[in-house]
């Protein structure tokens, strides 16, 4: 009994690492010339067309192969990354041309308190742990935070 | 260089395919913008208005005959006071709030719209506030959305459209007379002095009714089609039925949306930021397409004082509206059965008594009615912030009755100039005629109408 119940233990803690795993460090692009982490985190409507924009703009002006996007989401900019979102056309767009999106986990359980269920997120979000964190972690990688 | 090339055209494809990417296609799409909000990116609530002071001027010509001669006719007092024949008014001032109370949950929406302008809608009825939209939109069956409430009912475009994208400052003849619904308690017939005049019993319909709405819309390939089945008590707005008939509304659009921005500076204000906001220009209200549309609604208007009763009310209707490049147009056609508004007795003032003091001039309905419109309207951008409008519109009222049929006809000659995205001034000259057709040019009708003035109108809109 015991040993099932380690097991379990374990098989859930495998899970929840590989859940809450960063992007992985392959879909990064280590010869990339700038490393942006945008953040967006607002309610306003607006700021997820802004952040959009922004790197739809970086890469235009630097080209796809030579900046790292990744946009993290988190608190009310969440949304921007549900699935039935306006823009999802877009965010496919811009994950076709490597820009990376991170979902804060602890931004979804209280979504997921407050909803009765869990919201459902586009294919291209990647979920991390929490969203602040993970805008540390790529900052003390060399990125340049932006907040639009 | 080599490497500049392929960076460049990598940047090109990047820009592109993300371009291609944008959303949703967004077009004049009215039930989508006004009954919906974007799923995702929807305020709790977007606070907005627009504000519309104007200014018309007739020539103030008085009646040529009949039994009102030399009073004041209606057709030259400027609205809606109907005591000058010039003046400035604030026509429409209204603030409004919509989007979805619970941000998480995109799948209810609300809108609601108030009116503190002086026009037909806040004149009657008392108050000088009132509430033209007040409605929720459920969004969760695929394929049938619902809305309940008081807001826009599907039909003519040129009721259906938001009126701060209006090209013009005064409808056509047909949608005034036909479809901006007066409501009256009797049809007009007794005029012995004594009588209660009969005006309306409340604010003009505006195009709106209370009640349920069905629709969705569908894309296939470059064309976005849209239907809406409706049902509501056919009484106009703020207030509930007054019988126990209902309103049908049947309404069908197909859209060919043009790829691109929209090259008119003004636009997309009606929807909120997410549906026009988009990175590549202005989107939504003036989108580019080709909309094709036709409509229908049937129902019944019970009159209480002169002659009561129940009378049937039919109007139908089709055209289209184009928008590409510098060109936007569009033509509608509408035909009436019952319920023809036939304004008011010799054309003189609801109210005034004629010169041998027998009669008092009040508004008539003409129950068992038919009529039918139609207009054509063209608008070119000469310059970034300069349109050039020119309308054709025609009415044929009362064609059931030789005597009573009239005939309206009016070219309107406009230019919008565009301060900027939320700003335009909008300058309107208009030639009218009217006559009745069967009668002689002698007959006391026909020297009325040779009366009509030309009207002189200019506006200015500010949204916020």
């Amino acid at each position: 009994m015991l040993r099932r119940r380690l097991l379990a233990l374990a098989a859930a803690a495998a899970a929840g690492l590989a859940w809450f795993q960063p992007a992985p460090a392959a879909e990064e692009k280590p010869f990339a010339d700038v490393k942006v982490v945008l953040q967006i985190s607002d309610p306003q409507p607006m700021k997820q067309t802004l952040v959009l924009n922004v790197a739809n703009n970086l890469l235009r002006h630097y080209g796809p192969d030579k900046v790292d996007i990744e946009i993290v989401a988190f608190g009310p900019g969440l949304r921007l990354l549900f699935a039935d979102n306006i823009n999802r056309g877009r965010i496919k767009g811009l994950a076709d041309n490597g820009v990376r999106f991170a979902a804060c986990n602890n931004t979804m359980r209280k979504m997921t308190k407050k909803l009765g269920r869990e919201p459902v997120l586009v294919p291209q979000a990647t979920r991390v742990s929490a969203g602040v964190a993970r805008i540390i972690e790529l900052v003390q990688k060399g990125y340049i935070l932006v907040k639009p | 260089m080599k490497v500049q090339t392929k960076r460049t055209a990598l940047a090109a494809a990047c820009a592109a395919s993300a371009l291609l990417a944008s959303g949703e296609a967004l077009a004049v799409n009215w039930l989508k913008m006004q009954g919906t909000e974007p799923p995702g990116a929807a305020a709790r609530a977007r606070v907005w208005g627009f504000i519309q002071p104007e200014y018309q001027q007739t020539k103030g010509t008085k009646l040529r005959a009949g039994g009102w001669a030399g009073q004041r006719a209606i057709f030259n007092q400027v609205r809606p006071d109907l005591k000058s024949d010039s003046g400035f008014n604030i026509i429409r001032a209204r603030l409004g709030v919509r989007g979805t109370g619970f941000p998480l949950d995109s799948k209810v929406n609300y809108f609601f719209l108030m009116e503190a302008g002086n026009n037909g809608i806040t004149r009657q009825g008392g108050g000088s506030v009132k509430i033209t939209d007040a409605s929720v939109t459920l969004n969760h069956i695929k394929g049938l959305r619902i809305r309940i409430g008081q807001f826009k009912t599907p039909g003519a475009d040129e009721g259906l459209r938001a009126i701060h994208v209006f090209d013009y400052i005064n409808f056509t003849n047909a949608t005034n007379q036909l479809l901006l619904e007066r409501f009256f308690d009797g049809d007009g017939s007794q005029d012995a002095p004594g009588q209660p005049v009969n005006r309306p019993n409340g604010p003009v319909s505006a195009f709106r009714d209370v009640g349920i709405q069905l629709f969705d819309w569908f894309t296939t390939g470059s064309w976005e089609h849209t239907y809406a089945v409706m049902v509501g008590n056919g009484n106009g707005i703020t207030r509930g039925d007054n019988d126990d008939n209902r309103e049908l509304y049947l309404y069908w659009a197909s859209e060919l949306l043009f790829p691109g921005a929209s090259p008119f500076p003004s636009g997309a204000h009606l929807a909120p930021p997410s549906w026009s906001a988009d990175h590549h220009g202005p989107r939504g209200a003036r989108y580019q397409g080709l909309k094709l549309f036709a409509w229908y609604q049937d129902g019944k208007r019970t009159l209480t004082k002169e002659n009561p009763g129940e009378y049937d009310r039919t109007r139908w209707g089709f055209g289209f509206t184009y928008r590409k490049g510098k060109w936007r147009g569009g033509a509608e056609y509408i035909r009436a059965k019952g319920m023809i508004f036939s304004g008011t007795d010799g054309g003189a003032l609801p109210g005034a008594a004629n010169n041998a003091g027998t009669a008092v001039a009040d508004f008539n309905v003409v129950t068992d009615g038919k009529a039918d419109g139609w207009y054509v309207d063209v608008g070119y951008l000469v310059h970034p912030t300069v349109e050039l409008d020119l309308r054709y519109d025609v009415l044929n009222r009362n064609t059931q009755s030789a005597s009573l049929e009239r005939q309206f006809e009016t070219w309107t000659l406009g230019m919008q100039y565009f301060f900027n995205k939320k700003s335009r001034l909008i300058l309107n000259y208009e030639f009218r005629d009217a006559e009745a057709p069967n009668l002689p040019g002698t007959h006391p009708a026909n020297r009325i109408l040779s009366g009509m003035d030309d009207r002189l109108s200019g506006q200015l809109l500010i949204i916020f």
